[in-house]
């Protein structure tokens, strides 16, 4: 039955993409959605998780720096730290501001990032990116198919680990400040130096998942160039926590797989019925109908499909759902 | 004549929570008219939404008998209506003059004469024209947001709790100066936390609770009402 | 160096313009537009049609004295920038009013960055992903200081082209705006909307001609940077650090601020290339917004941070 067979591992790889997505979403969304922090620069701290963990796991490069050849799992602790670094630099200059700052300081890291990826030669690869990342327990498991099923186990348990502790976090006290921080301007400006100490701490764990989406990534594909981390990545992680409801760990995991979906079934669509030569040009049309629904849904439906949960109290529900009965 | 007429008036920030329920008020040429009441019973959101900055959902709102129910707030100075909000209230970066001469500008009044008018009735302004707003006291702050809301014109100027922030000898100062405006022919109604001063110029007053207008009465008849007291008493210690 | 920095003069040109429609957008509707971007290189686009338009109809276009190109470009330049300013108010008719009723400031920067890959990609679904020029003529630099004087300075007539029509544009923008009923009623909108009503601005007005001189300012800035550089898709893109890192450079909301902002950011780019290389001029607008941002938020001239 290879049709079957072959469904299933079209399958297994979707859903690795989505996984993967779904752990990047959730940073995203204790960023936006719990902390209400504008980050236009998720393909950079993605990137650098990415690369980080390449470069600390890959074999020796020729010509290059990196390629220490450590193991898999120190890669990715990497990847979280380095991202995490990053966020905390870009956090400490720009979230005492207001929150336009933000947004224009991690697009300006990210447009950094790229320039760095496409040009540093000797760190990234340049333009050709980064080949022969180790895909861990490849030795093991030969088979393709298998690997694949085993590679999305082991990144459902990490989204599903995610999850879980951000579930608990956003529940405690420290994620309902967070919210209050969100709720209210003067709260937080009330708070002064602590709020900016929780944003901060947000920030930074929301970008140290983002990082480790990179790594999981890089280690799935085993190939990474700087044309994987443009700002459409940064556009269709957004759509995913838009449409799957910001504010709502579920929603965003959730996000993930409709989006994803979505986009991959127009671009079947568009490979289907546009000749190769216009391809490309067919490709950009894609875009813009993913970013007007985008758009549509921030006008009807600003909370997404799911919307927000209502973690603290009655209250706060009710008026969510006030909201979107308008 | 009736100079301001709102009947059975409903608004409120969002549909279907109205914080102003069912309140009336008429205003007769060159009265001064106080609107009293306790804390939240929406006086502001009245003031606001006759100025045109709070969506009405019911009743009726006259200037002079022209219909100006929920027209937008920037037309309302080009029609004759005046109004000074509670807080910031002056263009802080712009001086004196320039706050002066913008809202002339806007509202195409002849620049020399008004604000040669203005400045014969507001002296200290006339004295620091090139200061800048921000740096007016309290006190100067509000007679320049005063004098802004007369550039127009206005057969009517509305005050929102003009008397907020500012010592009990500048709360004197400013409600004479409104004295002084009256009789240059204009209509004042002010919406007040302060009972005694407002009373004190006020010919007339109305007291909303809960949104709709409870009693209606002449200065001199709320002050001595035991039931105006027993309101404030409940809630409202400390301005009187 | 005095070449480096005639060549940041001239960046900075394009970079100001930009940035005064950055900050004046910021002031009077309190986001941050990253579809700003998008604005310069419809600019272009549309100059560029225009110009293939007047070809069609008059011949080829005839470059007027000493410049790369002829009349025909100055009124495609007119037609860009009407064009482009219809596409502004167009957008937000359809999407930030929309939003500015019932939403928030950063679902408006939300909307603005998805309004910029829809515009960008729209535009590349159009014209394709090919540079393209305005005119290929080779136009003969004028050297105006020998070559042994700090390094020597030659510019091109299109260079002196530019940096005239910018010093044209600022000086006009501030004379609408300190002298005009509309430019006043714009300040005192940026200062306190609420006021602004009350005292008998109409805010719509106001907000539409914001989004007209925005568009119309960064039609030129597009425009210029396709006559000194090419014509590409990501024109726009690739000038939005830069224009953000003007604009809080000159204090978010000072039109002068952004403008010298827009200047120092385009020198700073042209003096960095010979220490870290052509590749990574860009990046220097980011190195220019960081320490911005530690040192001074508020800007040079700029008053909220």
């Amino acid at each position: 039955m290879p049709d079957l067979l072959g469904l299933l591992s079209y399958g297994t790889f979707f859903l690795v993409f989505v996984t993967i997505y779904g752990l990047v979403v959730l940073g995203l969304n204790l960023q936006w959605g719990f902390t209400g922090l504008f980050n236009v620069g998720v393909a950079g701290f993605v990137a650098i998780g990415a690369y980080t963990s390449a470069l600390l796991t890959a074999p020796d490069y020729p010509d290059q720096i990196g390629g220490l050849a450590l193991p898999i799992p120190l890669g990715w602790l990497g990847a979280m730290v380095t991202s995490g670094l990053a966020a905390f630099i870009v956090g400490v200059a720009a979230l005492r501001l207001r929150h336009d700052y933000l947004a224009i300081t991690t697009f300006g890291i990210a447009v950094t990032l790229q320039l760095v990826a496409l040009n540093a030669q000797s760190l990234t690869g340049g333009p050709f990116g980064l080949q022969f990342i180790p895909k861990p327990f490849a030795d093991v498991i030969a088979d393709n198919l298998a690997w694949n099923l085993a590679y999305l186990a082991m990144a459902a348990t990490l989204l599903g680990l995610s999850y879980v502790a951000l579930e608990r976090l956003v529940r405690s006290p420290w994620g309902r400040v967070l919210r209050a921080i969100r709720e209210d301007e003067t709260a937080a400006e009330s708070l002064g130096k602590r709020a900016f100490r929780f944003r901060l701490q947000a920030f930074v764990i929301g970008c140290m998942l983002m990082g480790l989406g990179g790594a999981l990534y890089a280690h799935f594909v085993g190939y990474i160039a700087p044309e994987d981390f443009l700002p459409i990545l940064t556009f269709q992680l957004w759509t995913m926590l838009i449409v799957g409801g910001s504010g709502n760990n579920r929603g965003a995991v959730l996000g993930a797989v409709v989006v994803w979906a979505l986009w991959t079934l127009s671009g079947n669509v568009l490979r289907e019925l546009v000749p190769a030569e216009h391809q490309a040009r067919a490709a950009t049309l894609q875009v813009v109908l993913i970013g007007l629904l985008l758009m549509l849904i921030l006008m009807v439906r600003p909370r997404g499909l799911l919307g927000e949960e209502a973690v603290v109290s009655r209250h706060m529900k009710d008026s969510a759902g006030e909201v979107q009965e308008e | 004549m009736t100079a301001l007429r709102v009947e059975a008036l409903e608004a409120g920030y969002e549909p279907g929570l109205p914080i102003v329920r069912g309140a009336s008020l008429s205003v007769e040429s060159n009265e001064i008219v106080a609107v009293l009441g306790p804390n939240g019973a929406g006086k502001s959101t009245l003031i606001k939404a006759i100025a045109g900055l709070v969506p009405i959902s019911a009743g009726r709102v006259l200037l002079h008998d022209r219909e100006i129910t929920g027209r937008a707030a920037h037309r309302l100075p080009h029609e004759g209506l005046g109004f000074v909000p509670q807080t910031e209230n002056v263009f802080v970066n712009l001086s004196i003059d320039d706050n002066l001469d913008l809202a002339a500008s806007i509202l195409k009044v002849p620049k020399k004469r008004r604000l040669g008018e203005l400045y014969a009735l507001f002296p200290d302004l006339a004295r620091q024209r090139r200061l800048l707003a921000g740096r007016l006291s309290g006190g100067q702050r509000q007679m320049l947001a005063v004098a802004r809301a007369l550039v127009g014109e206005p057969k009517v100027l509305m005050l929102d709790e003009p008397s907020a922030g500012l010592s009990p000898k500048l709360v004197g100062i400013v409600f004479e100066k409104l004295v002084e405006v009256r009789a240059t022919g204009v209509t004042i109604v002010l919406v007040e936390q302060n009972v005694k001063a407002a009373l004190a110029i006020a010919d007339r007053a109305a007291v909303l609770v809960e949104g709709s207008t409870r009693v209606v009465g002449t200065a001199r008849e709320l002050a001595n009402d035991p039931q105006v007291a027993a309101l404030y008493l409940g809630h409202h210690r400390g301005d009187t | 160096m005095l070449q480096l920095i005639a060549d940041g003069f001239v960046i900075g040109s394009v970079i100001a313009l930009g940035a005064i429609g950055v900050t004046l957008v910021y002031s009077i509707l309190r986001f941050a537009n990253f579809a700003h971007g998008e604005l310069l290189t419809w600019g272009a686009y549309l100059a560029w049609t225009a110009l293939l338009g007047f070809a069609a109809v008059w011949g080829p276009m005839e470059p007027l004295g000493p410049f790369s190109f002829g009349w025909t470009l100055l009124a495609s330049l007119g037609v860009a920038a009407i064009a482009t300013a219809a596409l502004a108010l167009l957008v937000d008719l359809l999407l930030f009013r929309q939003l500015r009723r019932h939403g928030s400031a950063i679902t408006l920067i939300m909307a603005s960055f998805g309004a910029a890959l829809v515009l960008r990609n729209l535009l590349q679904f159009i014209f394709g992903a090919v540079p393209e020029y305005y005119s290929r003529e080779i136009q003969v630099a004028i050297r105006l200081v020998p070559r042994d004087v700090l390094g020597g300075l030659r510019i091109t007539p299109d260079q002196l082209f530019v940096l005239g029509l910018t010093a044209v544009s600022v000086v006009g923008l501030h004379l609408f705006l300190t002298r005009t009923t509309l430019g006043k009623a714009m300040r005192a909108t940026s200062i306190n909307p609420q006021l602004a009503r009350v005292t008998g601005i109409d805010v719509d007005r106001v907000i539409r001609a914001t989004w007209i001189i925005g568009a119309v300012l960064a039609a030129v800035a597009g425009v210029f940077s396709g006559l000194t550089v090419q014509l590409r898709p990501q024109l726009g893109l690739d000038l939005l650090l830069p224009l953000f890192a003007a604009a809080i450079l000159g204090g978010i909301g000072s039109v002068y601020g952004a403008v010298a902002g827009g200047l120092i950011v385009g020198l700073a780019e042209s003096l960095s290339v010979p220490i870290v290389g052509a590749e990574y001029r860009a990046a220097t607008a980011f190195i220019v917004l960081i320490a911005i941002l530690l040192i001074r938020p508020t800007g040079l001239f700029g008053e909220r941070p």
